[in-house]
């Protein structure tokens, strides 16, 4: 019994020199680096959770190269389509809506999710928290 | 000698997987622990603060354990410490498919983004593999039973 507990300490001992790494390497971004929400955006595993309406507001040649099932693409130069389009889903089957972009680093679906709240007061309107690259991973 | 033989290929096969698909498991979360904090926070089990420090331990405690079921000093402690997990992951699984959750797993890290869990394929694979760790927890207590004896 003594050994298999002189095992665990080892084992617990190896972990802890692991976690110091990553949390001294910089290998990677910290859990609670990333994890902050600025207003008005979700993560995509609570998107996920919620059986959201999705809104693809990236390049229409991003668009249909792939994009997440059943999305609706909105831009500016389809607002008025996109919109109608989301409106029917909508009344449908009243959902959250979100809205994703490329990356952490666009703006774009911020904007649009802007424009929606003034279209849709009613409907519960997020940005997609690290868009599209953070759907994908 | 032929059974015994069999017996230790079949052991020596099971520590194998165990050790592929642990160590497997935790290398991309190693690499991307913003990610699998998500995925923890999912289940909705614990709170974020928790959850990240989750995200930054098991990982590595995976990577020991895989490795550790092949190494004879602390292979008797990895696989008794794998086959406590793999019971708390099948309760979290149970727990989650129980409400309802519609959650990717994250248990190698974070899955394609519309990949949602399968529960009765993850609680399966979790059983095959606690399957495997009975099998080498038994041969390694009949090892330190010869060895004693002699």
């Amino acid at each position: 019994m003594a050994r298999f507990f002189r095992e665990i300490l080892f084992i617990a001992a190896l972990t802890l020199l692991g976690v110091a790494f990553s949390l001294f390497s910089g290998l990677a971004p910290l859990p609670w680096e990333g994890s902050a929400l600025a207003a008005g955006e979700i993560r995509p595993a609570d998107a996920r959770a919620l059986q959201v309406i999705w809104i693809d507001v990236r390049s229409e040649a991003d668009y249909h190269n792939q994009h997440i099932p059943a999305a609706i693409y909105l831009d500016d130069d389809h607002w008025e389509t996109g919109i109608i389009e989301l409106m029917d889903a909508w009344l449908t089957q009243p959902r959250p809506i979100v809205v994703y972009c490329g990356s952490e680093h666009c703006g774009t679906s911020k904007r649009i999710a802007e424009h929606l709240r003034e279209a849709l007061p009613d409907a519960e309107i997020y940005s997609l928290k690290g868009g599209w690259d953070a759907w994908l991973r | 000698m032929a059974a015994i033989t069999n017996r230790h290929l079949f052991v020596l096969l099971a520590r194998l997987a165990l050790a592929g698909v642990f160590v497997t498991a935790a290398l991309p979360k190693i690499e991307d622990p913003v990610a699998f904090a998500h995925s923890v926070d999912a289940f909705r089990v614990i709170d974020a603060g928790l959850s990240n420090w989750i995200a930054l331990c098991l990982p590595w405690l995976e990577l020991v354990r895989g490795i550790g079921i092949l190494v004879p000093a602390i292979r008797r402690a990895s696989g008794g410490l794998i086959g406590l997990l793999l019971l708390l992951f099948i309760t979290l699984h149970l727990s989650a498919w129980a409400r309802g959750l519609d959650i990717s797993c994250g248990c190698f890290g974070s899955e394609t983004g519309h990949a949602s869990a399968d529960y009765r394929w993850l609680i399966l694979r979790n059983l095959l593999l606690l399957g495997a760790v009975i099998l080498v927890l038994k041969q390694d207590r009949r090892n330190n039973i010869k060895d004693s004896c002699s």
